[in-house]
């Protein structure tokens, strides 16, 4: 038991209890613009973690986040246009969710029972996504309309109903409180899910998918699910923004959108949830010292961001810091004569 | 009854030749290396503007074009030194990598240049067919886009560049035992490719409005025709390039072009579906066949 | 007699021009130790990938205990109870040894016996001095004997093992050839492709010789070792 806690103790999982602990006071300590602010950058951190699922753990490599982001939030929208009751929302957010698990899921069957290669499925998704995002952007008519809901073209659909619970708006702290359970609901489950069967199976297919097949494990069928669950936590993180906002547009399906995510896994450490979280974090700081130069400089950096990480630290940035002091923190200790468990032999997965 | 056919053929050729000429760079980067150059789109951007900017510096058109051809050429050969060189082997990462660098240069164009410059007009007049009137600068562009295959096809076939480039792409290994430098064969094909998406850059810029973002309408046709095509660049580029040109020309004509583009996506999703090495795959399986 | 767990009928495999498998009938009889040798380029590796489904036989069929899995996918092959050790060593290299025993194994048990069953499968096949580095640092030798154990975990019927001593010095070849008789001795059948004839003839009770994929001659490992045409092959005379 002992040793359990000793392997407990690592940077990532202090770090982790840190950035929760951070995130749970921080409605207390600040204003209710800058909740609402943290409330829609938590909504990106569940967009990250969809795409950490399917990249970091299953080593496929998805511009269709982004899509599905937008098929959850212009599900919510239209069911929301259609029937006005505003109790009726959180069923609108199971419909939403769920197209988002189902497109994906036909896309998924296209591409990994066919055994195309890991480039065509970076290809394939981003054709999706441009493709849905100049579709939805050319739906300007009046023509454009499903049942009572205008897809609006550039504009998108506004005045959308928040979540709803009973006769309780979803808003301001509700909301917050709402998006951050999301999150570490998702984070506990992935972080659970690593030492579990899923956890491996998914790691024998990021590794070496063909001998995988080998040891008997359905590979295609097993990729096209964890696309489909991944499609459909972005698409929950679509819905989530579209309440919080009460609209949505094409451009939240688009190459900037598709971005994000992009860098925030890259750049954090894609095999490393916390990694992701804390990198949001980090992210949300410098882009608000940023925001005062303007928003063009921002992608700028972020294609930097991107470019100097893959070069120099593909794991990630703050993954390997983990690392970095994790393994000083057993030199440290080791020569202050106290053992830290079984890692002295066995290394982390990487 | 003429004109119809007439005007089938012509969409067909402007369709074809848009896809032949996009994806040209593009296949021959992936079919080298395997490696996707996500910049694509911005490289030939790069190359409208060269282009327009010369040009409505009174320079000739045909040396706008070649100078653009070849400035992002070399722009190309120093992405590779700088970037992709140390991402050989590892495809996906170089894809992040070059996605890295398309923001950048979509972004920086527009820092330095704003939303857009005033662009030329299409060259060369209109000529007419029964009651439409057609570009004859989009004839020449499908004369340039058969002119192209020839000549991919003549350096892959009777050049020592083009014997060396076969050999690295059937195996780097090999070829590297027999003492082909594959790390400049990479940079060069990757040189290449970049020019000729200048190429496409420049040919197209009189047709279109010139912003930091008209690459990404080059980027979803010839993604989809590598794709469709597969790893043989040659075969590949005329094989999707021919398929893909009728059935996109097909549906704008029926559907409006918007059409036209999902159904270049829909028939990508299903190629990989029922023929995951592609056109190239196929074929080169019957051409063999064929020999013996 | 005994029951035949593998049946190739008539099996060829062509790749574009080239005939890599031509018109083989083979049949294996459960338990036995059967080998698989001949020049390189003979074929043996390809009649491997396609028993395992890695691709499906341009003619013929292939008869899995009586059922014909032809065209069966190879996932589903391995549950039926065929397990492969390749060539070029398929491990998981940037894992732990236990990582990569745990990745074969948890199909097949419940998942409180998965750490009882990767000790078991250590021991089985004899690594337990080993620990549990990166396999990427481990010995080329001893990323084969991980991958025989990650091979066993699916409790197969029949097990290939292609070239399992290749690269090894005498002292492994040796540990090697005691791993696959107590493998056989359990009841697994093996059928094994190697070019070293001093641990064929330690271990194989029938061998098959190909050339040119064709079965060239078929018998006891004696009846074969002492065969002329089969020296002849070997020495690029035929």
């Amino acid at each position: 038991m002992k040793n359990k806690i000793k392997c407990a103790v690592t940077t990532e999982n202090i770090s982790a209890i840190a950035v929760f602990v951070f995130f749970l006071l921080y409605p207390m300590l600040h204003s209710a613009y800058k909740v609402l602010n943290m409330a829609n950058f938590l909504i990106t951190v569940i967009l990250a973690l969809s795409l950490a699922l399917i990249w970091g753990y299953t080593g496929i490599f998805s511009y269709a986040q982004a899509a599905f982001y937008g098929i959850g939030g212009y599900t919510y929208a239209i069911f929301c246009k259609n029937f006005a009751n505003p109790s009726l929302t959180p069923i609108f957010l199971i419909a939403g969710v769920l197209a988002g698990f189902l497109v994906a899921l036909v896309l998924g069957y296209f591409m990994f029972y066919g055994g195309v290669n890991d480039v065509f499925v970076a290809l394939v998704t981003m054709c999706f996504t441009l493709v849905l995002e100049t579709f939805l952007a050319q739906t300007a008519g009046p023509e454009w309309a499903i049942g009572k809901a205008q897809l609006g073209g550039f504009n998108g659909i506004n005045a959308v109903t928040p979540l709803t619970f009973g006769a309780f708006p979803v808003k301001g702290e509700a909301l917050y409180a709402l998006v951050l359970l999301l999150v570490l609901a998702i984070y506990l489950a992935l972080r659970i899910m690593e030492k579990r069967n899923l956890g491996y199976c998914l790691l024998s297919i990021r590794e070496n998918r063909a001998r995988s097949e080998m040891f008997g494990y359905n590979t295609a069928k097993i990729q096209m699910v964890i696309f489909a669950v991944s499609g459909a936590i972005a698409a929950l993180a679509g819905v989530l923004y579209t309440s919080w906002g009460g609209y949505i547009v094409p451009s939240a399906v688009g190459m900037t959108q598709a971005t994000m995510p992009v860098v925030l896994v890259a750049a954090g450490g894609r095999k490393n949830p916390t990694a992701v979280v804390i990198f949001t974090l980090f992210y949300l700081v410098l882009s608000q010292n940023l925001a005062a130069s303007g928003s063009q400089y921002s992608l700028v950096i972020l294609g930097l961001i991107l470019l100097l990480v893959v070069l120099f630290v593909p794991k990630g940035i703050i993954h390997s810091l983990f690392e970095i002091i994790d393994e000083k923190a057993a030199v440290l200790l080791k020569n202050g004569s106290i053992r830290t468990g079984g890692k002295a032999n066995e290394q982390k997965n990487p | 009854m003429f004109n119809s056919i007439f005007n089938y053929f012509y969409q067909f050729l402007d369709s074809f030749s848009f896809l032949i000429i996009a994806v040209s760079g593009l296949a021959i980067i992936f079919g080298m290396m395997g490696i996707i150059n996500l910049a694509h789109g911005e490289f030939i951007m790069l190359g409208a503007y060269i282009f327009t900017i010369l040009a409505k510096a009174s320079v000739p058109l045909v040396f706008a074009i070649a100078l653009g051809t070849v400035f992002v050429g070399i722009f190309g050969y120093i992405v590779d030194k700088l970037v992709v060189s140390r991402l050989y082997g590892r495809a996906l990462d170089s894809v992040v990598a070059t996605w890295g660098i398309s923001l950048l240069l979509r972004q920086g164009i527009l820092i330095l240049l704003g939303p857009s410059i005033p662009g030329l007009t299409t060259p060369m007049g209109t000529f007419a067919v029964g009651s439409s009137t057609y570009s004859i600068y989009r004839i020449v562009l499908a004369a340039v886009a058969i002119a192209l295959l020839a000549g991919v096809y003549w350096l892959f076939m009777h050049t020592t560049f083009g014997l060396h480039s076969r050999a690295t792409m059937q195996s780097s290994t090999i070829a590297q035992s027999l003492g082909i430098n594959t790390g400049r064969m990479y940079s060069m094909t990757f040189m290449l490719g970049s020019a000729l998406a200048g190429l496409c850059g420049a040919l197209y810029a009189p047709t279109m409005t010139i912003t930091p973002t008209m690459g990404q309408a080059f980027q979803n046709d010839s993604f989809v025709t590598v794709i469709v095509g597969g790893a043989n660049p040659l075969i590949g580029m005329t094989a999707s390039g021919t398929v893909l040109g009728v059935i996109q020309s097909a549906l704008s004509m029926l559907f409006g072009t918007f059409f036209g583009k999902i159904g270049l996506l829909v028939v990508a999703i299903i190629v990989i579906r029922v023929l995951p090495q592609g056109f190239s795959g196929m074929i080169e399986k019957h051409m063999v066949k064929g020999k013996r | 007699m005994s029951k035949k767990i593998l049946e190739l009928l008539n099996v060829s495999k062509n790749f574009g021009g080239l005939k890599a498998v031509d018109d083989v009938s083979l049949s294996i009889e459960e338990g036995s130790l059967h080998c698989l040798i001949g020049p390189n380029g003979a074929g043996k590796t390809t009649i491997f990938k396609l028993i395992m489904g890695i691709y499906p036989p341009s003619e013929g069929k292939i008869l899995f205990d009586g059922q014909d899995i032809s065209r069966m996918p190879t996932y589903r092959r391995v549950r039926e109870g065929i397990s492969i050790k390749m060539q070029i060593p398929g491990v998981y290299l940037d894992l732990s040894l236990y990582d990569n025993i745990r990745i074969a194994v948890q199909k097949y048990v419940s998942y409180h016996m998965i750490p009882s069953e990767i000790n078991r499968l250590i021991s089985l096949v004899g690594i337990e001095d080993i620990g549990n580095p990166l396999v990427c640092n481990m010995p080329h030798g001893q990323q084969q004997w991980l991958e025989i154990a990650m091979s066993l975990a699916s409790q197969p019927k029949l097990l290939l093992l292609d070239e399992p001593a290749a690269g090894m010095g005498p002292e492994e070849t040796e540990f090697t050839s005691k791993i696959v008789k107590r493998i056989n001795e359990q009841g697994t059948t093996i059928i094994f492709i190697d070019h070293d004839m001093d641990f064929v003839s330690k271990i194989a009770r029938r061998t098959t010789v190909l050339h040119y994929g064709k079965i060239f001659a078929e018998g006891t490992f004696d009846e074969i070792h002492n065969n002329e045409d089969v020296i002849n092959i070997y020495l690029g005379k035929v």
